[in-house]
């Protein structure tokens, strides 16, 4: 219970303070629309290709591979650099709350963000003729360990690397530019050589791009994007347990006055 | 409330406290002061479990500090350490839900904090938009609101100006006549002498100096001060110590001790035959006492009144 309270109470005030930037507000709203409907269009323009083919293969990389990334690792770096920054982290350590509940409420806020991104994303496909043709509750148990994934790695990323707000940008684009180009999120994987196919199996944005495909426009089962599930499960595990570690360490170093 | 017993903590070869005790009873506002450097803060980071300490006893209401005292505690910090896009009503309402109170205690202790502060009227405005001293006002707001035992004040003036001070400095008061013990560290020795029951003076790690104004009076022997400005000081110095007055330099005034209650006419008489500015008397403030303490530890029992004088003066 005592975790529950801190956790919402955390994301609630990053909620908060994310509505009252209302122009960040209004471009995460904008973004995914637009990266969909290029993604949507490039991919139309294909030989035998359909719009509604095009914008269902579209929905699924567009949302993990450029909304959820930027809003939920790029979010959650600058959140943590940003406490950083107006040392309200060090007014947090001075009270009892324990770093699972910060951890969750950074969770919690960027999965409302993200399952809005979604609504978003696949409400504007559907306008373009897109269906969802697989289980909602697959795609969305996707979509949640997508969050978790950029939530873990983007709290590592900040609590450990980023010191400033300009290290966000430059962690983005360091580590999430290569992960994007290799997840299939802008160019269809298809289009890479070989080698660079084999190495994508390595990238989480690649998992999640294929699973959320599957299930949203092949409409597959669970048996079919079993081996991208197993490694999403796994990757966010690793990113809970790496948070964790991130966290400590944090405290050890940070937890003065 | 607050009890502090052989504390030592070091980092690496560095002492940075060396057998600190203190202990501050209920209700009573302790003022520690001491220049930068002398362990104030490393004191407070293990009082509210930042910092562990190598050695010694830290009880608060008779509990060692654990993670279970940090609730016991309150700390306003130097620095605002606020949400500056959220209002005022939103950070206490988030410091309330992180201390675990329930939404009717959080309800009622937002708006007493709010009014304890003086910010009421500014209760949804975005911290942002608030003065320096609204802001450490909600600071100190936020101090308070899941209803600690001890509050702790770090520098809670320091960058304010007059009014704000005041306004401070009487809330503080105020937190004294609700029976909150309140640990303070300023710099402002006007601020100590003002608001504190008991006073210590750190540095190095130790305390060098405890007790109630009048208690630290005593480590000058001495019923008032006389500033003396003269363009002839060595003839001045000489003089007065015919007279028995110390002298002591705070800054760019001369200063002697006068060792009992005198009339300006005696004073004026010592330095008769000398070309003299200015001769003003004033008692004894902790703005002295401080260094005395700091730049010569003095103890009253150990001064040399009379082999030491010229020493200690230069």
């Amino acid at each position: 219970m005592k975790y529950w309270q801190e956790a919402l109470a955390v994301a609630q005030r990053i909620l908060l303070e994310l509505c009252r930037r209302q122009r960040s507000l209004f471009l995460w709203v904008m973004f995914p629309v637009f990266v969909l409907l290029l993604n949507g269009y490039i991919l139309a323009d294909q030989p035998q290709a359909t719009l509604r083919g095009a914008f269902e293969a579209a929905a699924p990389m567009t949302l993990v591979g450029a909304a959820l990334f930027f809003s939920c690792l790029g979010g959650t770096i600058a959140t943590v650099v940003s406490e950083r920054e107006q040392k309200t982290l060090k007014r947090l350590f001075l009270t009892p709350l324990s770093g699972l509940s910060y951890f969750f409420g950074i969770f919690m806020a960027h999965s409302c963000i993200g399952i809005g991104q979604a609504l978003l994303v696949y409400t504007s496909a559907a306008f373009l003729q897109a269906r969802f043709n697989g289980s909602l509750w697959l795609g969305g148990f996707i979509i949640l360990l997508s969050i978790t994934i950029y939530v873990g790695l983007g709290f590592t990323l900040g609590t450990q690397v980023a010191r400033r707000i300009e290290d966000v940008n430059a962690l983005v684009a360091a580590f999430g530019v290569p992960l994007l180009m290799l997840g299939g999120a802008f160019v269809p994987l298809s289009f890479l050589p070989t080698p660079l196919r084999q190495i994508a199996k390595y990238n989480p944005v690649y998992h999640m791009n294929e699973a959320l495909t599957g299930v949203s426009a092949a409409g597959d089962g669970v048996s079919a994007i079993a081996p991208h599930l197993y490694f999403l499960i796994g990757f966010a595990l690793l990113m809970v347990i790496s948070s964790g570690l991130a966290y400590r360490q944090m405290l050890t170093l940070e937890r003065r006055l | 409330m607050l009890r502090i017993e052989g504390l030592n903590k070091g980092y690496g070869d560095r002492s940075v406290l060396q057998d600190l005790s203190l202990a501050i009873a209920p209700g009573e506002i302790y003022g520690l002061l001491g220049p930068n450097g002398a362990g104030k803060t490393t004191t407070i980071n293990i009082i509210c479990n930042l910092l562990k300490a190598d050695r010694g006893l830290v009880e608060i209401d008779g509990q060692p500090i654990s993670r279970a005292t940090q609730r016991l505690i309150g700390i306003a910090p130097q620095e605002n350490l606020l949400y500056r896009s959220l209002t005022c009503t939103e950070n206490l309402n988030f410091f309330a839900r992180i201390y675990g109170l329930s939404r009717q205690t959080r309800l009622k202790q937002v708006r007493y904090c709010l009014e304890a502060v003086n910010l009421s009227d500014r209760a949804h405005s975005p911290v942002e938009t608030l003065s320096g001293g609204m802001q450490r006002r909600l600071s100190i707001a936020i101090a308070l609101v899941h209803q600690p035992r001890l509050v702790i004040l770090d520098e809670p003036t320091t960058g304010l100006d007059i009014e704000a001070r005041y306004e401070i400095w009487e809330l503080i008061r105020q937190l004294r006549h609700q029976g909150i013990t309140v640990l303070l560290t300023t710099h402002l020795l006007e601020e100590a002498e003002r608001l504190c029951q008991r006073i210590g003076i750190l540095k190095g790690g130790r305390l060098l100096a405890e007790g109630t104004l009048p208690e630290l009076q005593r480590h000058i022997p001495a019923t008032e001060i006389a500033i003396v400005k003269t363009t002839e000081e060595e003839r001045a110095i000489d003089r007065a110590l015919t007279y028995g007055y110390t002298p002591r330099r705070y800054g760019s005034d001369l200063a002697f001790w006068l060792p009992q209650a005198m009339e300006l006419t005696q004073i004026l008489q010592c330095f008769q035959g000398i070309s003299l500015d200015s001769v003003c008397r004033q008692p004894v403030r902790l703005e002295h006492i401080y260094i005395e303490v700091t730049q010569f530890g003095c103890d009253a029992e150990t001064i040399d009144r009379s082999a030491d004088r010229q020493n200690r003066y230069d």
